[in-house]
């Protein structure tokens, strides 16, 4: 009865790991399938790109950047990146805001200059991206969206321009906070020059990004991307008024800066060859 | 050679261009359905099973490389479930060394019931090669829609591996982090449970805990260096938030992480509505020197209520396996602002209790409104010497102007979910 039932035993046991074998295989097949059959492999083309960027956070100045890239990708995976392009910046509301009243604040007379007000224009970076992940997506019932996801990363260097909110060479009025050749005190958009201590200089960028990219059709494709450029920051501080107010140069040079940050959401546009 | 290619090549045209002999997918379902041993649509039934008996050899018919081979079906197995047999992978250098014409052979009898598999049946995991048959001539349908087509993934994204209707989730956010915080910091956990009403429905309750909340760095700067420093209501803090909602997953579909691992992912939107707890920093972080001994005195923040709360939030939900999934979101908290009372206390409140500061009145026997927390302005910290009196004016600045905004908090959230 024992060996009869161990016999028993034994074929299920058998049986059992068999079907589960078998499933398993199937699975193995089809998950070969989906990593298989690409319908894009980039490898071994060549790509160009354009890009349009817009801030993420917007503190004290704000950036809208144009790039344009070419790639060229030598594994499905793997690409090597030269990217270049022009940023558009400005202040923001909030930093104008400041400007203007710190004119009228003369019971502040030593201070230093605030954080991360440089604004990057051209830029140059050359870069790696590896793209691990492809994916597809189901938009609607019959239409699949291929896509790669991917990291970026990279160095290269840009053009800045820092415009202090705080040193004003030559106060024009300082209850209004005029600080530019503005031909109505009333009117901001009548000035062709302002006074705000301006500088500018030339530094080393890194940026990163992680991004999707939705390929359509044969040669064309969409990317998203969130991107952050990093660049050291450098200011002044023991800034005095009656030195800056009189066209001086005044204070010290930031020990320990720190680095600025540019986070932006790129939408753009590829085309591989 | 090249004129027999051609010429099948022709043949394969128009036998493309011939009515197709095979039954709607419909009636392939439910056949396949009767005989489990055929392989039915979708991805996984798509896939032939072993072979019971040895591959047969293609009777009378020539082959042509570029056109799909004909399965070969005895005579008796007329009744039994059509199949189109699977596409073979498009080989060049296979196809030349392939005889165009081959002699026709004997069929051996065979089961009936057993699967049907051709002998150009694709071994799908054995090479590097994919299938390539991106010429439409060249795409055979199998059970409506062509198999080995490289987009073939279409039929592997609309069969979702794990079902998520009538399921409860339960997510964990260890880490949510607020990315927008010009004002404000934000870190916390937060917890989800989803009830999966429906395969892309499902409702939701949602609460979050910060453990950190702070006003950013940014803020103390402009404090420090110009004098400046949000409105009150453009930095305040939340607590904690309930929520109750709903999530929907209108797309899903896989993703291989270099060609070895195989995901499963949604994408997630959600909104709902609740309240919240806020408060408002009131001072920060200090030392304080009594008797030439300098102690640390931490941050002191005051109650500002609660709060109408909403939020939107998008994000992708990972599956691994039946039960586990990776959730990576970002919500946005929205709510709205207004401080014209910290801790109770209102404008009124606290000119009165300033008044008394300065006169060393007590504060018990003032006529206050019936929700002003006095207590808390009143005293010494026994550990830090400091005097809780002196904060009664930096209370008043918040009020002094009431301010009123509506907040965005947009965080990312990290977290892992438990399906059963």
């Amino acid at each position: 009865m024992n060996a009869r039932m161990l016999r028993v035993f034994a074929a299920l046991l058998v049986w059992l790991a068999a079907t589960g074998a078998a499933a398993q295989d199937d699975e193995a097949v089809l998950d070969n399938v989906v990593v298989r059959n690409r319908l894009y492999e980039p490898g071994g083309h060549l790509e160009v790109s354009l890009g349009v960027g817009l801030p993420v956070q917007s503190h004290l100045t704000a950036h809208y950047f144009f790039t344009g890239g070419v790639a060229y990708n030598l594994f499905n995976t793997f690409a090597i990146e030269a990217r270049a392009g022009y940023a558009a910046s400005r202040h923001t509301g909030l930093a104008r805001s400041i400007s203007e009243s710190f004119l009228a604040r003369e019971d502040k007379r030593v201070t230093d200059e605030l954080e991360d007000l440089w604004e990057m224009n051209f830029h140059g970076v050359a870069g790696i991206r590896w793209a691990p992940i492809y994916g597809k997506l189901s938009l609607v019932s019959d239409l699949p969206a291929h896509f790669q996801a991917y990291v970026w990363a990279g160095g290269g260097v840009g053009s800045f321009q820092r415009n202090s909110v705080i040193q004003c060479s030559q106060v024009v009025d300082r209850q209004l906070g005029v600080c530019d050749n503005r031909t109505s005190l009333e009117d901001r958009g009548s000035a062709s020059e302002n006074y705000w201590v301006r500088e500018t200089r030339m530094a080393p960028v890194v940026s990163a990004a992680v991004g999707f990219r939705f390929f359509i059709l044969d040669k064309h494709g969409v990317r998203l991307e969130l991107r952050d450029w990093v660049f050291r920051d450098n200011y002044r501080v023991n800034l005095v008024r009656d030195d800056w107010e009189a066209g001086r140069v005044t204070g010290d040079v930031a020990s320990s800066p720190g680095l600025t940050h540019l986070v932006q959401f790129d939408l753009g546009y590829t085309f591989s060859f | 050679m090249r004129p027999i290619l051609s010429l099948a090549l022709l043949v394969a045209a128009a036998a493309q261009a011939a009515p197709p002999r095979f039954p709607p997918s419909a009636v392939v379902l439910a056949q396949a359905e009767e005989a489990p041993s055929v392989p039915g649509p979708g991805a996984e039934t798509s896939v032939p099973p072993p072979p019971a008996q040895p591959p047969e050899p293609k009777p009378e018919v020539p082959r042509a490389p570029t056109a799909r081979p004909e399965p070969t079906v005895p005579s008796e197995a007329a009744k039994a479930p059509k199949v189109e047999p699977a596409l073979a992978p498009m080989d060049d250098d296979a196809q030349d060394e392939q005889p165009v014409v081959s002699e026709p052979e004997s069929v051996p009898e065979r089961d009936v019931d057993a699967p049907v598999t051709p002998d150009d049946a694709p071994v799908l995991a054995s090479s590097d090669e994919a299938p390539r048959t991106t010429d439409a001539r060249e795409q055979r349908l199998v059970n409506g829609a062509p198999l080995y087509n490289p987009n073939v993934s279409l039929h592997i994204v609309q069969k979702k591996r794990f079902a998520d209707e009538s399921k409860h989730e339960l997510a964990l956010y260890p880490a949510v982090v607020q990315v927008n915080g010009k004002y404000t910091n934000h870190a916390g956990t937060a917890l989800h449970y989803i009830y999966h009403l429906q395969e892309n429905f499902g409702l939701q309750v949602t609460g979050q805990y910060n453990w950190h909340t702070n006003e950013s760095d940014f803020n103390l700067e402009l404090i420090d260096k110009v004098r400046e420093q949000a409105q009150a209501a453009s930095s305040l803090l939340l607590v904690w938030g309930a929520q109750a909602g709903v999530e929907v997953t209108p797309l899903y579909g896989k993703f291989a992480f270099l060609d070895d691992k195989l995901a499963q992912f949604s994408l997630v939107l959600s909104g709902g509505a609740g309240v919240g707890s806020t408060r408002h920093l009131i001072r920060p972080e200090v030392s304080n020197e009594v008797d030439g001994q300098r102690f640390n005195v931490p941050a002191r923040f005051g109650d500002t209520g609660t709060k109408f709360l909403g939020s939107v939030g998008g994000g992708f939900r990972l599956q691994f396996g039946e039960s586990y999934a990776l959730r990576l979101e970002v919500r946005d908290l929205i709510y709205t602002a207004r401080v014209d009372k910290v801790d109770g206390c209102n404008l009124a409140d606290f000119e009165q209790l300033e008044a008394a500061r300065a006169s060393g009145q007590e504060f018990g026997s003032l006529p206050l409104s019936g929700g002003c927390k006095y207590e808390k302005f009143d005293g010494v910290d026994p550990k830090t010497k400091k005097n809780y009196r002196e904060d009664i004016i930096l209370g008043r600045d918040l009020v002094a102007e009431p301010s009123s905004d509506v907040l965005n908090n947009i965080s990312f959230y990290a977290g892992f979910s438990f399906l059963f």
